[in-house]
């Protein structure tokens, strides 16, 4: 599963993601000319100064990272949306479906890499950070609804760093659950009482030794 | 682990030339005489049906009242760091349904505390709280914790294209 890191509970560690969400689709309007990429993942191209094209982040970074284009925030990453966004996230115990899975990744990667095309970058800095706090804490409270009988949980919505962060927590109590509330441990008198006649017959009678 | 925990078990039979007991004058044990063992032997005489084992004091009635009245904050690990899995171990040796139950009901309300905490708090601040949970508890509440702390070291690290270490060193001259 998850590749390098850690963890008997398959953990993706948060740049194994973050190469994840690297594979993601944003606009570019770049400033060289250059013939198609073909690539395993597609086709990416042709770039023409001015034009706005769509590639892969980490091509639109390597790109950025050149001088070679400027990259378009996506939609969902502008101060009016996600105001809306945080608003929906205070009001309401759901999660906003207004959000990318992996915007967590995506938001960090173009503050470290393109910041210069971001608008209000500090207003949409903070902006995040706050819609990360408020849905975490959405998280906490609905785990908290565990007990005994819970076999899943549903949380909808729900970002890749946000579960992956739940994830190693989330399997281990779950495990605890399952193990204190297997039958087992709560055993049928009957049940026991039919198994004990049974190893007394079959253990030979033997004196204790030194 | 839990094995060595100490048990008070009842003889049933009599017993000979055992030093188990080592305030006991002679060589011997009678019947009805209350020792304690390490559950490993405990358990293993109880399937000869040689003793019986009594309910160990972490599971009895003075610990459950207070388990029920105040879940989150009773220090089970001064009574045994291994409450649950000794728990589950000791439930059908004793034949006690109700130990199942206690677990249950103790877990299910000091989770949340483990929950909370372990995602939110620091660690120093976390100390108190740390002296009274199980060995269960502290693992689960460290991987909490040190999920939180790898997401939040991501976070705060700088820009960073890692080149690999054999291409950042160089080239030895041949030989």
């Amino acid at each position: 599963m998850a590749g390098q890191s850690n963890h008997e509970l398959s953990l993706f560690s948060a740049e194994e993601l973050e190469f994840i969400a690297e594979d993601e689709i944003v606009d570019i309007v770049p400033n060289l000319k250059m013939d198609p990429l073909c690539l395993v993942s597609g086709d990416f191209g042709p770039f023409t100064p001015q034009i706005v094209t769509q590639v892969p982040l980490w091509l639109a970074i390597a790109l950025k990272r050149r001088g070679k284009c400027s990259i378009v925030p996506p939609q969902w990453m502008s101060v009016e949306k996600l105001t809306q966004v945080l608003e929906e996230e205070r009001d309401s115990q759901e999660m906003s479906e207004h959000l990318p899975f992996h915007y967590v990744e995506i938001s960090r990667l173009l503050f470290d890499h393109a910041r210069d095309n971001i608008p209000d970058a500090y207003m949409v800095r903070s902006l995040i950070e706050d819609i990360r706090d408020v849905r975490f804490h959405k998280v906490e409270t609905d785990l908290e609804g565990f007990n005994g009988f819970t076999i899943a949980v549903k949380i909808k919505n729900l970002s890749a760093m946000e579960v992956n962060i739940v994830r190693p927590f989330i399997g281990r109590a779950l495990q605890a659950f399952y193990k204190h509330d297997s039958p087992e441990l709560i055993p049928d008198p009957e049940r026991v009482s039919e198994r004990r006649p049974q190893v007394a017959q079959n253990a030979p009678r033997r004196q204790l030794r030194r | 682990m839990f094995l060595s925990q100490i048990v008070s078990v009842i003889f049933k039979k009599e017993a000979s030339g055992v030093g188990i007991d080592p305030s006991s004058e002679a060589d011997f044990i009678e019947v009805d005489s209350k020792v304690e063992l390490p559950f490993w032997l405990a358990h293993e005489l109880q399937l000869r049906q040689a003793v019986s084992v009594n309910v160990p004091p972490c599971f009895n009635q003075k610990t459950r009242l207070e388990i029920q009245a105040d879940c989150a904050s009773v220090d089970i690990r001064s009574r045994c760091p291994y409450f649950y899995e000794f728990g589950c171990k000791i439930a059908p040796i004793v034949g006690d349904r109700t130990i199942g139950v206690l677990l249950l009901s103790a877990f299910k309300n000091r989770y949340k505390e483990i929950l909370t905490k372990a995602h939110t708090a620091a660690i120093a601040a976390g100390s108190k709280f740390w002296t009274i949970l199980t060995n269960e508890e502290i693992n689960l509440y460290e991987t909490a914790q040190s999920a939180m702390a790898s997401f939040k070291k991501w976070r705060m690290g700088g820009p960073r294209f890692q080149i690999a270490s054999i291409l950042g060193r160089k080239r030895k001259p041949a030989e």
